[in-house]
């Protein structure tokens, strides 16, 4: 890693049965994505609390990947049409709120979908990267620790 | 405003109910929460264009609900926080007499969900048009300048949590803010702590919000901190076209779906 | 403070080349409540499960993380492996280093960091775990079975031979469904009824099968291994106790003019009926839609000719509240009203007739006792024309899929009016033939090469009639569209299979799901293709997607055979990652307010309420309550619950948060 590079850190939560599934696909296809994310591994994305996207930029994050089944494959039929109803609102009140909602990305990517995972890790990676660091949240954590 | 302390002078005096929850003269000019439990309580409720707070709160407090049967003389808000609060089983249906003080001076007693439900569909938005102005002035502005703006408004909080003990749907016993397995939210009011504390204060109220204020009047060193909630509402409201406190029956907008809800902010 | 054990594999070389597997161990040993670490080659193997259960012991481990691939693969094995050791199956937490790490970077020194991270993240979950039982859930070890169709009757049949007992409902009168009103089947031109009586017969008198005919299913509550379901017991105003059967009522009826829809209306029955002479139970229904008595307040003659005074006309429709562990859907179809159909002339000609019509007049017991007439005048026609695909594979007017049987019932319909009239000739337009089934395409072959059934590909525009003849207009595509034109006597219509009406209501009382033309959906389309998408609930038959006899029969015996596997245990052993609602001292009860805006957002209904009571009845407090036999653990009450009273075990909030902040 060379010094001058800046290394984004990326929390991603996602679901067991897709998201968790699919990116297990992308290792056994081979395909090479950047080392920057980890993984948490939740049930499903309906047990996504925005608090937990919230604590994981308050522990430093510069982004946040949430990812689960796609709309009629959810293997609890429906806890991500739940939790896209509360992105909806949580989106619009943090853009309300001033925040960078750059920060943030929401997809689905199945169990068959291991290059897209590879490709949305890579994708969101690089356009961290090009952000640089969430200093105007990391600023705040600062504050917070003084 | 004869009629109304007659009104609750008798209810009293009959046993209809144990207290009357109104508005009295407070200090300087302003109207103060009343609690007429006799008669005589009753000569001190007031009605005017001033009564504009929500009593609503008081009803889910324990010491309140130990007083007996309760009649609450309901601006708007209250009427639609009453609605919402039985939607949340809160309180029973009928539980709550509301007393509506109509512009000829009458008072219309308001004894079910179903009357209150009939009375609110008449009644104008709670939300006053210069916070409406003020949340579209704020959403004109750019992404920075709003972060700015509350980056700046929510500094000053020093999280006394008036705006929770205000807000007539913040009943809940045991607040996420007092949780501390895990400490979800840090404690001390810091500028990640405030801002953690008003987005999930926001979030929670999405839905739910009846747009009365309360917490921007209680907020003690002047946070408009009723724009997060009313706006978080209005993004129910657009989106779902689910406006909360207009019904006892109301689904909670964040515990249903539509297969065909917004997409596109998802890859 | 715990004392855990990491266990970090090299899975050969599919770990160890990527990432400094010695390193992470070596690493972990200086995590906080970290005991013990090692590395070993292969962990999933017998030596390497050993490891693992020696060092619990050797270091009296208290939770263990295993770094090696991924949970989905070896979770089981290694909470095995962990149990065997005397430790609590669900204090064993893996973490993935080879899908979601070594095979996806190359080998640098980020990598191995991100792999330590990984199992930092274990770490500090698994420090949070608590001890968890699988939940116990008791089984009512007896089944329902909706619909007494061949499906339905299949299903009790097997259900019931294995020992449990069976409830048996059905809407109609008597059993039999629409195998009852075939005429041969295919491909063995035997009789239905005889097939198909002696298993009727069989169900009325097995000792473990409880017959409800007449009846509907009202209303159904509970889950897997506990439903509680209202059947509605219709009043046939006959008291089957006391009747016998001996059908002097039905000779008695002065009303003789209601459609008979078991012979497809092709004739009349009485207000008091049989369906058919064989129906199983022998056991005639007033129909109080035409019943003199009803209609007009007068006529008892049935009463009167009854000889054990059986008729009860003051009978009232009966709620019957069973108990069943399992309950299998057999609701069969419907075929497609042919009125959909302007250019095909049906309601205008009366001798375009659909298939299960056809099947009325060439069975035995049909109303011609299987001369093959014609409904207009009653003669035997003599050039008959046969429209497969009528209303399937028609996107534009009728359903996008094939109805599978209508081919093989086509060439049926057109060999047996060969055979009952040797001078008759027989059409069949078609698209495709599609004959796939043991001794289908021979059967097929047979009707063309030896019954000389004229096949047409093509199909038909239109058909009117002329001179008391329908002419029917086509096109043999064959021939390079050529027009052809038959005047025919009568035309069939292979008309499609639809869902049987009142299917989406059962549906919705089932909690089941139902595919994009209303046929119930199974749980999925290859491995589990008899049950549905709710436990407990399996379905056989037509009820899924339109099939053949022996298609369901051999789907009807699956079904039974899964239900029997479930019975078969006293207790349902569930994984018990389920959410709770939490519990404080009193007066508190609970962080949950018993706003109850979770009850909505539970995909499986889970979630109820519970009051807290005094000792005098009075309630202090009223809760969620989240069944655990019902819950899958989703976890999307848990993220709305805005006092943290509801947790999901497995994936609690402080395990969650942990795992956050270890990063």
């Amino acid at each position: 890693m060379a010094d001058d590079v800046f290394e984004p850190k990326i929390t991603a939560f996602v679901c067991n049965w897709c998201t968790y599934a699919g990116a297990d696909l992308t290792g056994t296809s081979r395909l090479k994505y950047q080392s920057n994310v980890r993984i948490i591994r939740l049930p499903c994305t309906g047990r996504v609390d925005f608090m937990l996207i919230q604590k994981a930029f308050a522990r430093g994050s510069d982004g946040v990947i949430v990812s689960g089944c796609h709309p009629n494959d959810c293997h609890y039929t429906s806890g991500n049409y739940h939790a896209r109803r509360r992105w909806m609102v949580f989106n619009d009140l943090m853009e309300f709120m001033g925040l960078d909602m750059r920060r943030i990305t929401f997809s689905w990517v199945s169990a068959a979908e291991g290059a897209k995972w590879a490709t949305l890790v890579n994708e969101v990676t690089d356009h961290l990267r090009e952000l640089g660091p969430y200093t105007e949240y990391q600023r705040l954590l600062n504050a917070g620790v003084a | 405003m004869d009629v109304l302390r007659n009104k609750a002078r008798d209810l009293l005096a009959q046993g209809q109910v144990q207290v009357v929850i109104g508005y009295e003269a407070g200090t300087s000019g302003a109207r103060r929460p009343s609690f007429a439990r006799s008669e005589a309580d009753a000569a001190r409720l007031m009605w005017d264009a001033d009564c504009v707070g929500n009593l609503a709160g008081y009803l889910t407090r324990p010491e309140i609900k130990k007083m007996g049967k309760a009649a609450i003389v309901a601006n708007a808000a209250t009427l639609r926080a009453l609605l919402q609060l039985t939607a949340e089983h809160q309180l029973a249906e009928g539980a709550v007499l509301a007393l509506v003080v109509t512009e000829e001076g009458a008072v219309l007693e308001l004894s079910n969900a179903q009357a209150v439900t009939e009375q609110v569909a008449t009644l104008p938005s709670s939300l006053s048009a210069a916070d409406r102005e003020k949340l579209e002035r704020l959403m004109a502005l750019s992404r920075e300048e709003r972060r700015a703006f509350w980056e700046q408004e929510l500094q000053r909080c020093v999280k006394c949590y008036a705006c929770r003990s205000s807000c007539p749907m913040c009943y809940c016993g045991s607040c996420t803010m007092d949780c501390n397995r895990p400490q979800w939210v840090p404690v001390a009011s810091h500028e990640l702590g405030n801002l953690e504390y008003h987005t999930v204060r926001a979030m929670h109220l999405a839905g739910r919000c009846v747009q009365c204020g309360e917490c921007g009047r209680a907020c003690p060193v002047g946070i408009p901190i009723h724009l997060l909630t009313c706006y978080a509402e209005e993004s129910v409201r657009r989106q779902f076209g689910q406006p909360a406190g207009t019904s006892a029956t109301l689904n909670y907008a964040l515990g249903n779906f539509r297969p065909d809800d917004q997409e596109s902010f998802i890859r | 403070m715990s004392r855990l054990g990491v266990f970090v594999c090299h899975c050969g070389e599919n770990i160890g080349a990527t990432v400094d597997v010695t390193e992470v161990a070596e690493r972990c040993k200086h995590m906080s409540g970290v005991a013990h670490a090692e590395d070993y080659k292969y962990l999933c193997s017998n030596p390497g499960q050993n490891k693992i259960k020696q060092a619990i012991q050797e270091h009296q481990l208290d939770g263990v993380v295993v770094a090696a691939c991924s949970p989905r693969m070896h979770e089981p094995t290694f909470r095995r492996a962990v149990s065997d050791a005397g430790l609590n199956a669900y204090m064993c937490e893996v973490a993935n280093l080879r899908e979601h790490c070594s095979w996806v970077h190359q080998k640098a020194d980020s990598t191995t960091e991100k792999a330590v991270d990984l199992v930092r993240l274990q770490v500090e979950k698994v420090k949070r775990n608590k001890p968890l039982d699988t939940i116990q859930v008791p089984i009512t070890r007896s089944a329902l079975v909706i619909g007494g169709g061949i499906a339905g009757i299949q299903a009790a049949l097997d259900i019931a031979d294995s020992g449990h007992k069976v409830i048996l409902v059905e809407r109609s009168p008597a059993l039999g469904g629409h195998m009852a009103q075939l005429s041969e089947t295919f491909p063995t031109l035997d009789c239905s009824q005889c097939i198909l009586t002696p298993r009727m017969v069989d169900v009325s008198r097995h000792p473990n099968i409880t017959l409800l005919t007449y009846s509907e299913v009202e209303h159904v509550d509970g889950f897997i291994g506990n439903f509680k379901v209202a059947i509605r017991k219709r009043a046939r105003m006959i008291d089957e106790e006391l009747c016998t059967g001996c059908g002097e009522c039905l000779q008695k009826c002065p009303t003789k003019n209601v459609i008979d829809s078991f012979n497809e209306g092709l004739s009349m029955r009485r207000a008091i009926y049989v369906p058919f002479a064989q129906a199983v139970p022998n056991i005639p229904v007033i129909d109080t839609e035409h019943c003199r008595r009803y209609q007009k307040k007068k006529c008892d003659r049935c009463a009167k000719a009854c000889p054990t005074k059986a008729i009860k006309f003051d009978q009232k429709d009966e709620i019957l509240n069973v108990e069943v562990g399992a309950i299998v859907v057999a609701t069969g179809y419907q075929v497609m009203s042919t009125d959909r159909f302007p250019e095909y002339g049906y309601g205008t000609y009366p001798d375009v007739i659909t298939g299960l019509q056809f099947e009325r007049y060439a069975s035995a017991s049909g109303p011609t006792q299987g001369v093959i007439k014609r409904p207009s005048d009653g003669k035997e026609p003599e050039t008959v024309v046969f429209l497969a695909c009528s209303g399937s594979r028609d996107a534009a007017k009728g359903v996008k899929y094939c109805s599978k049987i209508c081919c093989m019932y086509t060439a049926k319909h057109a060999m047996l009016l060969k055979h009952k009239n040797h001078n008759a000739k027989a059409y069949v337009f078609y698209m495709d033939i599609r004959a796939a089934g043991k001794n289908y395409d021979e059967f097929v072959r047979r009707a063309i090469e030896e019954d000389g059934v004229k096949y047409i590909r093509g199909r038909v525009s239109r058909i009117y009639e002329e001179d008391g003849k329908l002419i029917v207009k086509g096109a043999d595509t064959l021939l390079g569209g050529e027009p052809v034109q038959i005047k025919a006597d009568m035309v069939v219509l292979a008309s499609a299979a639809l869902p049987n009406h009142g299917q989406g209501e059962l549906a919705q009382k089932l909690h089941v799901g139902t595919d994009p033309y209303g046929f119930v959906a199974e749980a999925h389309p290859k491995l589990r293709p008899v049950e549905t998408t709710s436990a407990g609930i399996f379905l056989a038959g037509a009820c899924q997607s339109p099939r053949d006899i022996p298609e369901t029969v051999g789907q009807a015996s699956a079904a039974a055979a899964k239900v029997t596997a479930l019975l078969s245990r006293s207790h349902l052993a569930r994984e018990p990652l389920v959410a709770e609602v939490n519990r404080r001292p009193a007066p508190e009860y609970s962080t949950c307010t018993g706003c109850l805006l979770c009850e909505t957002a539970c995909p499986y209904q889970a979630i109820g309420h519970e009051d807290i009571k005094d000792r005098n009845g009075n309630v202090l407090k009223t809760l969620a309550k989240i069944n655990p036999g019902l819950c899958q653990g989703c976890g999307t009450c848990v993220s709305l619950c805005r006092t943290k009273a509801i947790d999901l075990h497995g994936y609690s909030n402080e395990q969650v948060f942990a795992e956050i902040m270890s990063l």
